[in-house]
């Protein structure tokens, strides 16, 4: 039988040995989430093991409901429980702004900010052919399509201020320019005291930049 | 600006050593395979952020190790400078000055210019165009910080537009819009970029005769010029739209500023051609002695030289003429490596320079 190794220092995590098929198994589960190594992992399923079974029932329950029955929304692409989210069903929302974002992270960082009143729009990335995302892995026609609709009158591109992020940018507005919408552009104030990614923005700089946000000339 | 102190910690065949310089003339002599080469080499990495001979940082970790630390203490501009390059696996390279990490190696680029030059600089002349566009951003990104930020992010865009055109290709679905995107993308950098190498053929080719007719005592003039695709077509996203056919059935970026060359010319000859080996030999020196006047004088300050082995395959007379050239010219600090002892150090003594001589042997130095 396979024992447990215990050294001074501890278990010996490196090549474990468990006593349980049921551990192991839960172990590797956990550790097969992003960021959470074996010991990790170990010390969590150690902490569920010790606690009521109910508390595992709940935690399991709340993984399958949620990969069961979370959607994208039809409109926006943000998650949401129903066909179409609570923000883009808000009529208290300004339905006339859309703020386009890369992903969902942004769209929660932007919340919490509360200097938003408009919709969003969930690209889904941005374009970099290096890595394989081409224009039409993005939700880009459909962003097409909300403004086709008329109701929208600026799109704010909230993108991170990157190669990639302008050549996004630029895409979309040529897209727009070809079909002759009369939509305006605008950029949040992009590169001033964010490094790069939208969603380690403290709350405070990425409102300012949301309210004090520049015109983009599209014949840039 | 001159180097006083060196710090190797595995770098090449360096485990661990240290160097106090002259301010003047340093010698490093030795046996092949010693690592002279590889301290000029450790000296460059410190100026530019990255080895002269080998692009990967990997492999230049002593066998048997993976990580490399060099440290430079600088008197620049009356103040002394501490810059570290720290390699370790996994972790992105750093480089740092007086203890602050550079949020970007192109920061410091310019920052200690250097001039290194080595045997194989012949192959200036002799190999593809990539060797000459290297020389000129070499040069100019030492004295202009913003034409390597346009040059990174050129090379960035005409990356992510090769990508987009080999997919075009697998997929068989052109997106002629996603490529104005880049075109229009490049115009920017692309302007700038241009305009800046432009620039620096006009300055450098008077400087460039001029050192040629010193150090070759020749009465012919040498020069070179500019050739760019832009030439003919001025507005690079027109110049770009042209080739978009011949770039959909290649499916990559067949026009632009990745296809500027140098012509290198002794009066109205093609150095490539005509020149015998002498002449080219003279001429590529010329060139990188005239890349140090021209650093010199825009810098306001005394590039670092690196000389390697320049005095292989010459006669007694041109190793005379030569030396005598670089103790009697305005230059600062001087490294010079040698497999003669006696050469290099007979000449400096016959004349009143300050000069330290080290000998060097598998990775280790003596203060001679
Ligand atoms: N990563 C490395 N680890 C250990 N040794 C290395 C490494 N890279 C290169 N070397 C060694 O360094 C030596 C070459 O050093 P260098 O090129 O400085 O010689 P040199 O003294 O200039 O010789 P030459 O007179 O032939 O030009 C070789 O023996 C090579 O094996
Ligand atoms: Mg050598
Ligand atoms: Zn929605």
């Amino acid at each position: 039988m396979k024992t447990t190794t215990l050294s001074r220092s501890g278990y010996k995590f490196a090549n474990m040995n468990f006593s349980s098929k049921l551990l192991e198994n839960a172990v590797d589960a956990f550790a097969s989430l992003p960021g959470i190594g074996r010991k990790t992992a170990l010390r969590l399923v150690l902490h569920l093991v010790q606690q009521a079974p109910e508390t595992s029932e709940e935690f399991a329950d709340a993984i399958v409901k949620l990969r069961k029955n979370i959607k994208n929304c039809q409109v926006c692409h943000n998650l949401s429980d129903e066909p179409v989210c609570e923000i883009c069903s808000n009529n208290r929302r300004d339905k006339s702004v859309l703020c386009v974002v890369e992903g969902i992270r942004d769209v929660m960082a932007i919340e919490e900010t509360q200097q938003f009143r408009g919709l969003y729009h969930v690209l889904g990335g941005i374009i970099s052919p290096i890595e394989g995302i081409g224009p039409n892995d993005l939700h880009i026609d459909s962003l097409i399509g909300r403004v086709q609709t008329g109701e929208v009158k600026e799109l704010i591109m909230a993108i991170s201020p990157t190669i990639e992020g302008d050549t996004t940018i630029f895409y979309i507005s040529k897209k727009l320019r070809d079909l002759d919408l009369p939509v305006q552009l605008s950029t949040i104030a992009r590169g001033v005291s964010f490094g790069g990614e939208l969603e380690y923005a403290d709350g405070l700089t990425l409102g300012r930049s949301i309210v004090s946000r520049i015109p983009y000339r599209k014949d840039e | 600006m001159e180097i006083t102190q060196l710090i190797l910690t595995n770098f090449k065949n360096y485990e661990k050593e240290s160097f106090q310089f002259s301010s003047q003339i340093n010698c490093l002599v030795g046996r092949n395979g010693m690592g002279k080469t590889n301290l000029l080499d450790a000296i460059y990495y410190l100026c530019m952020g990255k080895s002269y001979f080998v692009p990967n940082d990997r492999y230049l970790s002593l066998h048997g190790t993976d990580f490399f630390r060099i440290e430079g203490h600088f008197d620049r501009e009356e103040k002394r400078e501490k810059i570290v390059a720290k390699v370790i696996p996994k972790k992105k390279k750093e480089l740092e000055r007086n203890g602050v990490p550079y949020a970007k190696l192109s920061e410091h680029i310019g920052f200690l210019p250097v001039v290194i030059i080595i045997p194989d600089d012949t192959l200036l002349a002799t190999e593809g165009s990539e060797a000459r566009r290297r020389f000129l951003d070499n040069t100019i990104s030492q004295l202009d910080p913003l034409y390597l930020k346009h040059l990174i992010q050129y090379q960035k865009v005409l990356r992510q537009r090769n990508a987009a055109l080999k997919q075009m290709g697998e997929s068989g679905r052109f997106q002629e819009s996603l490529l104005e995107v880049y075109d229009l993308q490049l115009q920017m950098p692309g302007l700038y970029i241009s305009e800046k190498r432009e620039a620096f053929v006009e300055e450098f080719n008077p400087i460039l005769a001029q050192v040629y007719r010193t150090i070759s005592g020749g009465a012919e003039t040498a020069s070179c010029s500019y050739r760019s695709p832009l030439q003919k077509e001025p507005d690079l996203m027109e110049l770009l739209r042209k080739h978009r056919d011949k770039d959909r059935i290649l499916h990559r970026t067949t026009t632009g500023l990745h296809r500027d060359d140098l012509v290198f010319n002794l009066d109205e000859f093609p150095l490539k051609r005509f020149a015998s080996q002498g002449q080219l030999k003279s001429f590529i020196l010329s060139l990188k002695l005239a890349q140090y006047e021209l650093i010199k004088k825009n810098k306001n300050q005394r590039p670092l030289l690196l000389l390697d082995d320049i005095f292989d395959k010459l006669d007694h007379h041109r190793v005379d003429h030569l030396l005598a050239l670089l103790l009697d010219g305005d230059f600062g600090q001087v490294f010079i490596t040698d497999t003669d002892q006696k050469r290099v150090s007979q000449m400096i003594e016959s004349r009143d320079s300050s000069y330290r001589e080290f000998l060097i042997t598998k990775g280790k130095a003596t203060a001679l």
